[in-house]
């Protein structure tokens, strides 16, 4: 046992060190490492519901979005009126000092962490009740209508868009914006992958994954389901808010569908990476995000025009060769990796019968 | 799990690899050619208009390198483009424009399509310091950011159909008009709302219907329903191509019977072709009409510019393409007094440009938008089955009169 916790922990302490100096080794490619570091937070939490509860949601876009709106309503709030900053054609102009940048986007991500959390807990208390299809039918609606509500709200500019506070002038290294994303996302990278390990450690987890087995079965169990589907979307809901927040930021420009409540894209990705990897695992939905993430920076612009349809065809392979995804795959061809125990005699028994 | 961790590394190591040597990066003038970047949409909402974007710059830099190049400091040098789908998003363009210029090392940028995505470009490049010359970025408030190295060859967004009030007004015997008014909730099109709201306030017009269209637009049915009721003097439909050929399509379907119609980017949705006499008074905001007077050496008159982009591309020109062609010219007149490769001697450059090209005039106010040339109207008016553009203001290139008002549907045939 001892022994498997020291490879662990070569294993986790490489990673970190590789993670810290990933900006510095590939300062060209900063911004895609701080999009990894995002996507592999949106794939862990969706995980949490779709993979270890059995709630496929679409809703945690709704999440990512308003943390978005949040970071950047609060960074500008804070120390200018906001409806004159969002006003188009606004002729004044307003500077945040490097002060005012940090606290604002500090202040920001606290509270796109916390809101998210409550208005999951909210929404949650009324649609957790829906199972299966239903549910996931009503998240999607959840996310479209954010889209559609936020384009239409003047303060956090409508349809024109909302342009966040840019990097204070004052910091002459150009390099330094992308460094402060980057180890900002890296570090809820890691503060979500620490949270969802300790899940995995804990009773929590077998509760969510009860619910996913049968749900009225461990309701019979004395098991207050309702609590544990509220408090589980309520921890990714936290995430997600502050992985919007930081993604603002990053991008620079939050327009209502295409980019905060983006369920075209960012919230089919979370799906897809987290299925591609292996729901219900723990590092499935990081190795799933990173790989889809280096097959889309990678091909895509190779075949321009058609990225999407290649995409579909990813989509169909997946699902067919890998229902399980890659972690599900390795599980079954090598099941004694991960720690079950074969009868030898057993397995070849049953092959001999095939 | 050993095992696992021991893949899981072993790809981890193979990535860092492959990173590593990929990052080796272009330099802005390579041998002959000077490298610029773009991310243009070539798939999404806005995919027709980003072809009619990128044939645009195609045509002027074939035209300039087949035409001698750009000289700088006696060398002759020619133009290439390196291009990223954006797939029509600000998130993908912002981190494609990231990519230009980090990974592919570009100095000198082209616009993308449509005002959103150059808004989420621009703090990009005004961050590295890379001058921009844009061509379809219209919305107002890319002009009062303070941006230092963005430069567009069009006209701000708010003046499309302002003029467009102004004729009916001056049509209503000089008094106020009420106006119906639908826009799609983009950067671009509610900067012409603001530009409607503006002229209707200095006329004293009354807008009875404020309407806002979703994305993707397909339908706005339930907006004319409103103005079959309320019968207003001019309806303005704005929403990029899908806006025009929707507003056109549920128009004739309805029937619905307004004096004026006015709308914006007619000519890149091929209004007069694809709905024909549908489509006829139509009223319609444009940056450029091949029928302008205006010259260069490279494409020479408007109308030949036409022609010679028919010939390659097979369609007339819509004035998308044609400030994207320009947009090129203005990079090699900026290059060539600049005399030099330093962005900021480039920028400085820009910042001084004054020029005639067959598009028109351009020359760069504070804010970076062109000053120096008008928006025009035109009217979509048919012979037969045969329906054409036909320019009706300003008054200087007007080749028809603006026909007003529009007859009732009952009595067109």
């Amino acid at each position: 046992m001892d022994k498997v916790k020291q490879k662990d922990l070569i294993l986790y302490s490489g990673l970190i060190i590789l993670g810290l100096a990933a900006p510095y080794l590939f300062s060209a490619f900063k911004v895609q490492l701080t999009y990894l570091c995002v996507l592999i937070v949106l794939a862990m939490t969706w995980n949490l519901q779709g993979g270890e509860m059995g709630y496929n949601t679409f809703g945690n876009i709704l999440f990512y979005g308003l943390g978005m709106y949040l970071t950047a309503s609060v960074q500008v709030g804070m120390f200018f009126p906001l409806a004159e900053w969002t006003e188009s054609g606004g002729e004044k102009t307003f500077v945040h000092t490097t002060a005012q940048y940090f606290q604002g986007i500090g202040v920001g991500l606290l509270v796109s962490a916390i809101v998210p959390a409550v208005i999951a807990g909210a929404i949650g208390y009324a649609i957790l009740g829906l199972r299966g299809h239903y549910f996931a039918i009503c998240t999607l609606g959840l996310g479209i209508a954010a889209g559609e509500i936020a384009g239409g709200i003047e303060i956090i500019g409508a349809g024109q868009g909302f342009t966040t506070p840019p990097f204070p002038a004052e910091i002459v290294d150009t390099e330094a914006r992308g460094k402060f994303f980057y180890f900002l996302s890296f570090a809820l990278l890691v503060g979500t992958f620490i949270f969802v390990k300790y899940i995995y450690g804990s009773r929590f987890r077998l509760i969510l994954n009860a619910i996913r087995d049968n749900e009225d079965k461990a309701e019979a169990m004395g098991i207050q389901t309702m609590k544990y589907k509220i408090v589980g979307w309520m921890c990714s809901a936290f995430f997600c808010g502050l992985a919007g927040g930081i993604m603002g930021g990053l991008i620079g420009y939050i327009d209502s569908t295409d980019v905060a409540f983006d369920g075209r894209e960012m919230g089919v990705f979370m799906v897809l990476m987290a299925i591609l990897g292996g729901k219900g695992t723990l590092w499935g939905p990081v190795i799933g995000a990173t790989l889809f993430h280096f097959f889309k920076e990678g091909l895509w612009t190779l075949i321009l025009g058609w990225q999407y349809v290649a995409l579909g065809v990813l989509i169909v392979v997946i699902v067919v060769y890998f229902p399980e995804g890659l972690m599900g795959w390795l599980r079954e061809k090598y099941p004694e990796r991960f720690g079950e125990v074969i009868d030898e005699k057993d397995r070849k028994a049953q092959v001999e019968l095939k | 799990m050993n095992k696992i961790a021991k893949l899981f590394v072993t790809f981890i190591s193979a990535i860092t690899l492959a990173l590593v040597s990929f990052t080796s990066s272009f330099a802005k003038v390579e041998g002959e050619y000077i490298v610029l970047g773009s991310a243009i949409s070539l798939t999404g909402k806005y995919s027709s208009n980003g072809v009619h974007t990128q044939n645009g710059y195609n045509m002027a830099v074939d035209r300039i390198n087949k035409m001698g190049g750009v000289e700088v400091q006696g060398k002759k040098y020619k133009f290439e483009i390196i291009y990223y789908d954006d797939e029509s998003n600000p998130k993908r363009a912002a981190q494609l424009a990231e990519r230009l210029i980090k990974q592919d090392g570009v100095h000198y940028m082209l616009g993308p399509y449509s005002s959103g995505l150059t808004k989420a470009i621009a703090p990009v490049t005004e961050k590295y310091k890379i001058p921009m010359v844009e061509a379809n970025g219209a919305s107002r408030s890319l002009f009062t950011k303070g941006y230092k190295y963005l430069f567009a060859v069009l006209s701000p967004a708010n003046q499309y159909l302002e003029v467009a009030i102004d004729l009916a007004v001056e049509k209503n015997g000089g008094k106020g008009v009420k106006i119906a008014q639908a826009f799609e909730q983009d950067a671009f099109s509610q900067d012409v709302r603001l530009g409607i709201l503006d002229a209707a306030k200095r006329t004293g017009s009354e807008i009875i219907i404020d309407d806002k269209l979703p994305k993707e637009l397909n339908d706005m049915a339930a907006t004319l329903a409103k103005v079959k009721a309320v019968k207003p003097d001019v309806l303005v439909v704005s929403g990029h191509t899908k806006g025009a050929l929707t507003a056109i399509r549920q128009i004739s379907e309805m029937k619905v019977d307004v004096p004026m119609l006015a709308m914006t980017h007619c000519d890149a949705a091929k209004l007069s072709k694809q709905h024909g006499k549908k489509s006829e008074f139509a009223l319609c905001a444009s940056q450029w009409h091949k029928n302008l007077s205006y010259k260069d050496k490279f494409f020479g008159s408007g109308k030949k510019y036409a022609k010679d982009f028919q010939k390659e591309f097979g369609y007339d020109p819509p004035y998308q393409s044609a400030e994207s062609s320009a947009a090129l010219l203005v990079f090699k007149d900026a290059f060539e007094r600049a005399n030099s490769f330093d962005r900021d001697a480039v920028r400085d450059a820009l910042v001084d440009t004054e020029m005639q090209t067959f598009y028109g005039n351009i020359k760069f106010g504070p804010g970076g938008q062109n000053v120096a040339k008008p928006m025009i109207l035109f009217q979509v008016r048919c012979k037969g089955d045969d329906c054409e553009n036909r320019v009706v203001a300003p008054t200087k290139w007007a080749s028809d009169k603006f026909y007003h008002p529009i007859p009732k549907w009952s009595e067109r045939s």
